[in-house]
């Protein structure tokens, strides 16, 4: 699903935010990227998402090398890839509703497919009665659950999650981090960075660690199955 | 294409909304720049139908020498008679010329009594044929005042055209003048929109990571530009028939008793949608300027 060879991103600078990096993530696979701050985290689910380009290297995701595509097929790949933010980046004037069918809705989906999609991702969140509030009135928690619901609604091979439980209290970053595992368990492929190895441990997933840019672990374990439950996370 | 152009005229709609102040700058600047070019187009177009109808009714006097013979007199009279640009000759005499000048004005006539002989001189008045070649007008004037007996000719057209000359001046002023304002308000329009798109510059970001085709992110910014065009135009027009409107009825009776009762009229429709659309267009272009910094946001 995503391969990357030797690949490295070299900031203006002089400083190297990914040096000589590679690896391979299966489809269906479930991965933490792990690290300190600086290790180099955002960075890569920066090119995966192809917001800017390695310096040096490649990187394949779904058989395509994102160096090569043209601006139109950015737009068609970023249209099969879904993103979650530490910061939930809503919309703060549109209601959820509009928040999570704005997706289909720059894609010039019909109105009623719209509506569709984003009742159904938004009933699988558990928050379809709150279609018609706005972020600002939602908890913490449920405003990344509608940021998972955006990132589900346009039915992705791949979901980026940047520290998706980063302003999150441990018993909701593990509410947040099941719901990414039942996402994962329909077939999508997940990647999430996050420095909570306490976190990585209860989900129970493989971890790359990075630091300063370079690959310093890939820790293979199998994952458990049930998702991990709250009263594990306060053991 | 229909849910695109609805999606942008939504957002569009509400982007106006929520920044009704600077947006309301940028209308105000738009009806502005149209107000002064509408307000020099109905001058202008007024005086150019002031000016048509003093040319079709134009026409030169040529004026006798008091010691002119009769058959010098008849001689100026079939010169003139022979041009095809002549429709019809008035013969006045030294006497008629008196009781004219007496009859309009009154006030000197007392005392034009106190002056032995008569000083005006007998003329005659050319009528022209209507659109009368005005260089093939000059030559017959020329041919006139070289004549025997002759000792003036006055040719209205030759001040109409100075007045011509003139209004053409004025319009190019205008124009230039409108000119400037256009582009001004096109800039105010960009700069407003802009501030709109920075304060939607998260929005632009989500909508360049879902895969947005770039139609969708710029298209709402420049509808909203012809929204306010449209608008800052169709204001210059309502504020410019208001004016016109009020200043006909103060002026226009007295305007009307000199140079006709429709001698001043308002843009005609197809002139009121030509600025119409011509405020969207400014309106389009400063939208399409801040549209490309949107673009440049999601590139």
């Amino acid at each position: 699903m995503i391969e990357a060879r030797n690949v490295s991103k070299l900031y203006s600078r002089g400083v190297y935010a990914l040096r000589d990096l590679s690896l391979k993530i299966d489809k269906g696979e479930f991965v933490f990227l792990t690290g300190p701050s600086g290790a180099g985290k955002s960075t890569f689910l920066r090119l995966l998402l192809r917001e800017s380009l390695p310096s040096d290297g490649a990187l394949e995701v779904a058989g395509r090398n994102l160096e090569r595509l043209t601006p139109r097929q950015v737009q068609t790949y970023r249209r099969s890839v879904g993103f979650v933010f530490q910061d939930f980046k809503l919309i703060p004037r549109k209601t959820v509703l509009e928040n999570v069918s704005l997706v289909p809705r720059v894609l010039g989906a019909p109105v009623s497919t719209q509506h569709r999609k984003t009742f159904q991702v938004l009933k699988w969140v558990g928050l379809q009665h709150r279609m018609n509030a706005f972020p600002m009135e939602l908890s913490g928690g449920e405003q990344q659950r509608i940021a998972i619901a955006r990132a589900l609604v346009n039915d992705p091979i791949l979901i980026l999650a940047d520290e998706p439980t980063g302003n999150l209290d441990p018993d909701l970053s593990l509410d947040i981090m099941n719901l990414l595992r039942e996402v994962n368990a329909r077939g999508t492929t997940v990647v999430a960075a996050t420095h909570d190895r306490e976190l990585i441990r209860r989900v129970g997933r493989r971890a790359i660690a990075l630091d300063h840019g370079t690959l310093i672990d890939t820790d293979e374990r199998a994952g458990r199955d049930e998702p991990a439950s709250k009263h594990d996370a306060r053991a | 294409m229909m849910r695109a152009l609805r999606y942008f005229l939504e957002e569009a709609l509400a982007s106006l909304w929520r920044g009704s102040k600077t947006a309301f700058i940028a209308i105000a600047t738009i009806a502005a720049a149209f107000f002064v070019l509408g307000g020099f187009l109905v001058v202008t177009a007024n005086l150019e139908r002031l000016i048509a109808r003093w040319q079709e009714a134009a026409e030169f006097s040529v004026y006798l020498r008091d010691d002119s013979t009769p058959a010098q007199r008849t001689a100026i009279e079939a010169a003139l008679r022979d041009s095809r640009l002549v429709q019809s000759l008035d013969v006045i005499s030294k006497d008629d010329a008196l009781r004219r000048f007496k009859l309009h004005f009154g006030a000197l006539a007392a005392a034009s009594g106190d002056i032995p002989d008569n000083p005006l001189p007998a003329s005659i008045e050319v009528r022209l044929i209507p659109n009368a070649d005005a260089p093939q007008v000059e030559a017959l004037a020329a041919k006139a005042s070289s004549l025997g007996g002759v000792s003036d000719v006055r040719y209205d057209r030759l001040w109409i055209r100075r007045l011509t000359s003139a209004v053409g001046v004025v319009r190019a002023g205008g124009f230039a003048l409108a000119a400037i304002l256009v582009l001004a308000a096109a800039l105010t329009v960009a700069s407003v929109v802009r501030l709109a798109l920075i304060s939607r510059r998260e929005e632009i970001h989500i909508m360049q990571l879902v895969g947005a085709p770039l139609g969708y992110i710029g298209g709402p910014f420049v509808v909203e530009g012809l929204l306010q065009g449209g608008i800052g135009a169709a204001l210059a027009l309502a504020v410019l028939w208001v004016a016109f409107s009020f200043l006909s009825t103060r002026v226009g009776p007295g305007l009307a008793a000199t140079i006709g009762p429709t001698a001043i009229v308002f843009l005609s429709p197809l002139m009121s949608l030509a600025i119409l659309a011509s405020g969207m267009m400014v309106g389009c272009i400063g939208g399409l300027m801040a549209a490309r910094s949107a673009r440049e946001i999601a590139d």
